[in-house]
């Protein structure tokens, strides 16, 4: 089934299907055609065999290459994603620039730096977590001249080269979560050949993404909610995963005009409260004192929220009262036995763990300005339905140094990323010979990662 | 008319060793004397029936054998009631109707007050029938035969006036039981309340002391109460302060409740799926004044009095099932014979006549556990029979929920539809294995009760064990060896001091060799589990299955074996359903009890904590759709 859906997408990206239709059909092209084949034939005999190329190593030769040609070099294939205005980074252009590349040159003499270019430049484009790019990217290949034909290049590494360029597009996709579909993997049939390294890789990725996709239990949703209270929402119910505890909002964020007409921003107030916490905390000795503590920070992939608990310290074990076993209490069995007999050895699979007693956590909430007022307020909203905070003595424990931090965090939007790693770690060596590191780099991930 | 009781003890001294002898069955005979003579010396002593010693791998058969009988003259007298309420259920009670329009009609109440039906187990002194619970039994089938005044009889006189009968003083008894009895007073009881079923701790409804000391003052809402619309009398369960050694604690206390007091209103009925004519509602009490003499026993002593009225109530579901089956079996094979298919009649095709005969074993069994248990309890002495009553119920509720449902297949289409009564007996059958204590409850009930007996008596031997007691160890591997090898185990139901007769010989053989690897079964959970068995709700639940098992199998080898030997009328076909019945427990039994074993891998139990678990937790089933993709 998979093959004959490869052979539909063939068909249906029509660029074989035209040629196939060139070569039977029109007898007015088909000189055009024989000629493009001419071309293809020479440039696979200029390639020569895997045997020269061991001897003659890849890069050097097509540094070459370039300079016999004489116009181009590796740096200009970066530069044509950098004459890109910086403002207008965008798909649109990204996908311009590769569409002027591969119109440029019938033989796309350099592709392999061009897509390494491409592939480091990817994320300034913002276009590093999608597919079609990904698969444009990989259409910039000459398709069938890398397919081995016979079984010494099939037994031997042909176009090492191009293959680890292919395996760095799929590795790259990988690191950033993108699962290929199929019109990647015809594109790398069409380009590498059924058994060739990427499509190996790609079976590897197809073989793993799928099992690891839903392997979070807890996954964050994407992309996260823009609103502060839906944000405070879903992250206090990740916090308490509790389906019984209800979330309240104390009060939405907005600007209120005092009398002496200065501008107020009220913060808002999110809390969360299941009815065994009600249950605890009504039992709580009104003796002893509750904390508001925090604020404590939750990540939620780049953002960083900060809530705050409500908490009481663990009831010392003097103080525990332990339920006496009614015989009286279930009118229809014993919900004890009478037996002095103990479970035996055997059965029983309990661990020894070390109990700490954290004492209880009564309630949680979020609000965007942590200090003693505002957290007031939430403690007067508890008092609603928990009327023995009247009678405790409630004391705020909160850290002032977040706040700062809070409030630098704040500015940072969701979804400016940082630079990727991978690209973080290459910058300071690009002074050096790029591809000679590029080459070294896609290797050792090759080796390693596949 | 005599004292029942009475006359049942001389009855069963005098014309038992004549009928039997008078059957040819000498061995029986002889067996049942020598039983008779036992048992009038201990019959005061008597405090150990028959399913507690099956904990221990004993068959106490001196219980159980012979199978109970009445007397002649008593079988006559029931012949006498039997006949009017039959004739009255055939011909003046239409079912389908007081479905319809979820009442039962006051001639239709009339006529069962005129009956007696009101009062069958109040003693005649009261203006009751006084009869014998096996006499309720018998009625019971009857009576049986339309859910919603079953059920509306059962609230009133199996556990609305129970309280006062069996705990009642002799003052409150003379004032209530008479008018009750003539169905004047309708009696209800209310103990459930919304957050409260079988856990006492959770009743909210209190009773105050009024101040003079006269009155308590009853405040607070019960649901699910059966005939709570219309009832005179209620035995109500509330909460009261009461002072132990010094400590003021909240106890439950009986109290009769008289609608007639004030402040009792009652909310509109419930709209069920079966049993729609009984009148099911929740009662509400505002500042009911109560007088101090209404209270049932002590005050404070409530617990008990639910608890006995609870558990006296349950054996006659047996025989009501058995009842309903019976009919039902008629309603169908006469659709079955009748019914033709690829010209051939419905009752030809096997699964058909499989259902038939899942109906006449179901139905066979039936009685045979509800009478055995009723004579039982009709024994003198004060026997208690709880356990057996708790086992019938729930082996009878659950059979006669699947005939019910097999019978109406039977019928196909026909029968789902509301020309035919089978819908109406799925529906009503329905409520069985849920009230009067569910069988889930039940199940615990029974398996604790007995585990808490056992392991009364086999701790000392398990502590020598788990010490490392060579002799014992010894000892035990020998047997277990023996058994293995093939050893069949003797515990006298056949042979020289044999009860059962030889044509059950063999199910004989199968029911001794269930009950010792039960007893060691027992013996080797509570080795594993001491009194942590409690919290083992799987493991329990197989345990009272067989024993539900093995005692259904006692009866009917019990009852079988006194058919043939006083050669009732096709007894041949008695022995056929006995040895069908027995054959197919036997490898259950061995099924459960192979499961019970350590780390059996029959035993799912971990699998179905885990799968329950995962769908608990999220509250929901949480596999994806098999239309879900991941690329």
């Amino acid at each position: 089934m998979k093959s004959t859906r490869c052979l539909l997408q063939l068909l249906r990206s029509g660029r074989t299907a035209a040629r196939i239709s060139e070569l039977l059909l029109s007898p007015a092209t088909s000189r055009l055609s024989v000629l493009h084949n001419q071309q293809q034939q020479a440039l696979r005999h200029f390639h020569c065999s895997p045997a020269s190329a061991k001897i003659r190593p890849v890069p050097a030769r097509s540094v070459d290459e370039d300079k016999t040609n004489s116009t181009k070099s590796l740096a200009t294939q970066e530069d044509l994603f950098e004459q890109v205005p910086e403002e207008s980074k965008t798909k649109a252009t990204f996908n311009q620039v590769i569409d002027v590349f591969t119109k440029r040159d019938i033989r796309r003499r350099g592709h392999v730096e061009f897509i390494y270019a491409a592939l480091k430049k990817m994320s300034e484009f913002g276009v590093e977590k999608d597919l079609s790019v990904y698969n444009k990217l990989l259409d910039v290949f000459p398709k069938e001249v890398f397919v081995p034909r016979n079984y010494i290049q099939r037994m031997f590494n042909h176009y090492p080269r191009q293959q680890e360029c292919g395996v760095q597009i799929l590795e790259q996709m990988e690191s950033y979560g993108i699962m290929p579909n199929v019109e990647t993997k015809v594109l790398l049939v069409q380009i590498f050949g059924e058994k060739s390294h990427p499509v190996r890789k790609y079976q590897r990725i197809m073989y793993w993404f799928p099992r690891f996709k839903h392997v979070n239990p807890f996954p964050v949703p994407q992309p996260l909610p823009e609103d502060p209270v839906d944000l405070a929402r879903l992250s206090l119910t990740r916090i308490a995963n509790d389906l019984d505890s209800k979330i309240t909002v104390y009060q939405l964020p907005c600007t209120d005009i005092t009398e002496s007409g200065e501008e107020i921003q009220l913060p808002h107030i999110v809390g969360i409260q299941s009815p065994s916490q009600m249950e605890l905390l009504a039992k709580h000795n009104p003796n002893k004192p509750v904390f508001v503590e925090g604020p404590f920070p939750l990540w939620l992939r780049k953002t960083c929220v900060y809530y705050y608990v409500l908490r009481a310290d663990p009831t010392p074990p003097e103080e525990k009262e332990e339920e006496v076993y009614d015989p009286e209490r279930c009118f229809d069995y014993p919900l004890q036995l009478d037996l002095d007999l103990d479970r035996d050895l055997g059965d029983d699979e309990s661990f020894d763990v070390d109990d700490l007693d954290e004492g209880p956590v009564f309630a949680m909430c979020m609000t965007s300005q942590g200090d003693q007022v505002t957290l007031n307020q939430w403690i007067s909203g508890l008092q609603q339905n928990n009327p023995i905070l009247g009678k405790v003595p409630t004391l705020f424990r909160l850290d002032a140094g977040i706040q700062e931090l809070q409030a630098a965090a704040q500015p940072e939007p969701g979804h400016s990323h940082p630079p990727h790693p991978e690209t973080q770690r290459e910058d300071p060596q690009s002074d050096e010979d790029p591809e000679a590191v590029e080459e070294e780099e896609s290797r050792r991930s090759h080796g390693m990662k596949q | 008319m005599m004292n029942v009781n009475g006359f049942l003890a001389v009855a069963r001294r005098l014309p038992r060793g004549k009928s039997a002898l008078s059957c040819h069955a000498w061995d029986l005979g002889r067996q049942a004397l020598r039983l008779q003579q036992r048992r009038t010396i201990r019959t005061h002593s008597r405090s150990l029936a028959y399913a507690k010693d099956l904990f221990l791998g004993q068959i106490n058969k001196a219980e159980v054998f012979p199978y109970p009988e009445i007397g002649n003259e008593e079988l006559e007298e029931i012949k006498q009631f039997v006949a009017p309420v039959e004739k009255f259920f055939s011909e003046e009670v239409d079912s389908a109707k007081i479905d319809k329009e979820a009442k039962i009609p006051a001639e239709t109440l009339n006529g069962l007050k005129e009956l007696g039906l009101f009062g069958i187990m109040i003693p005649e002194e009261y203006g009751g029938l006084g009869l014998s619970n096996t006499m309720y039994a018998r009625l019971n089938e009857i009576i049986a035969l339309d859910g919603s005044i079953a059920v509306t009889l059962a609230a009133h006189q199996a556990i609305g006036l129970k309280g006062i009968l069996i705990a009642g003083n002799e003052a409150q008894k003379k004032k209530y039981l008479p008018k009750l009895a003539s169905g004047e007073h309708v009696a209800a009881f209310c103990l459930t309340e919304p957050g409260s079923g079988s856990d006492a701790a959770s009743i909210q409804t209190r009773a105050t002391l009024s101040e003079d000391g006269k009155h308590y003052l009853i405040n607070g809402s019960k649901i699910w109460i059966s005939n709570g619309g219309f009832a005179d009398i209620m035995t109500v369960f509330a909460r009261t302060q009461v002072e132990v050694d010094g400590v003021k604690k909240d106890k439950i206390t009986a109290f009769i409740v008289e609608k007639a007091f004030g402040g009792i209103t009652s909310g509109p009925p419930e709209d069920k799926l079966g049993i729609r004519g009984s009148y099911t509602c929740e009662v509400s009490f505002d500042n009911v004044p109560v007088p101090v003499e209404n209270v049932i026993g002590d005050v404070g002593g409530g617990f008990k009095v639910a608890m006995n009225i609870l558990n006296s109530g349950r054996f006659s579901m047996g025989s009501s099932c058995a009842g309903m089956i019976k009919k039902l079996m008629e309603l169908t094979s006469e659709y079955a014979a009748t019914r033709k298919q690829f010209n051939r009649s419905l009752s030809e095709f096997g699964m058909i006549q499989e259902k038939f005969a899942l109906m006449a074993i179901n139905a066979f069994v039936m009685e045979s556990m509800a009478y055995l248990t009723a004579g039982m309890m009709d024994r003198p002495g004060l026997p208690d029979c709880s356990l057996e009553a708790a086992m019938v119920k729930v082996f009878s509720s659950e059979g006669g929920w699947i005939c019910c449902s097999e019978a109406l297949q039977v019928l196909g289409g026909l029968g789902y539809t509301k020309n035919y009564p089978f819908e109406r007996y799925v529906r009503d059958s329905r409520i069985l294995p849920i009230f009067e204590g569910t069988n889930e409850i039940l199940r615990m009930y029974v398996a604790l009760t007995g585990m808490q007996y056992a392991g009364k008596v086999l701790t000392g031997k398990i502590k020598e064990m788990k010490k490392g007691n060579i002799f014992l160890a010894v000892n035990m591997a020998g047997r277990k060896l023996r058994t293995s090898l093939g050893a069949s185990e003797d515990l006298g139901l056949t042979g020289k001091d044999g009860v059962v007769h030889r044509s059950l010989a063999e199910s004989a053989k199968q029911l001794e060799q269930n009950v010792s690897l039960f007893g060691s079964t027992v013996e080797s959970l509570l080795y594993r589990y001491g009194k942590s068995i409690v919290d083992e709700q799987l493991v329990l639940k197989r345990v009272a299955d067989i024993l539900i098992n093995l005692y259904a199998m006692t009866a009917v080898l019990s009852r079988a074996s006194r058919s043939i030997s006083i050669g009732l009328r096709n007894h041949d076909h008695e022995v056929l359903l006995a040895n069908t019945f027995c054959n197919d427990v036997f490898f259950k039994n061995n099924y459960l009890m192979v499961q019970l074993q350590k780390h059996a891998p029959e035993n799912n139990d971990a699998n179905i904590k885990k799968i329950a678990k995962a769908v608990l937790e999220n509250r929901s089933y949480i596999c994806s759709h098999p239309l879900e993709r991941t690329y």
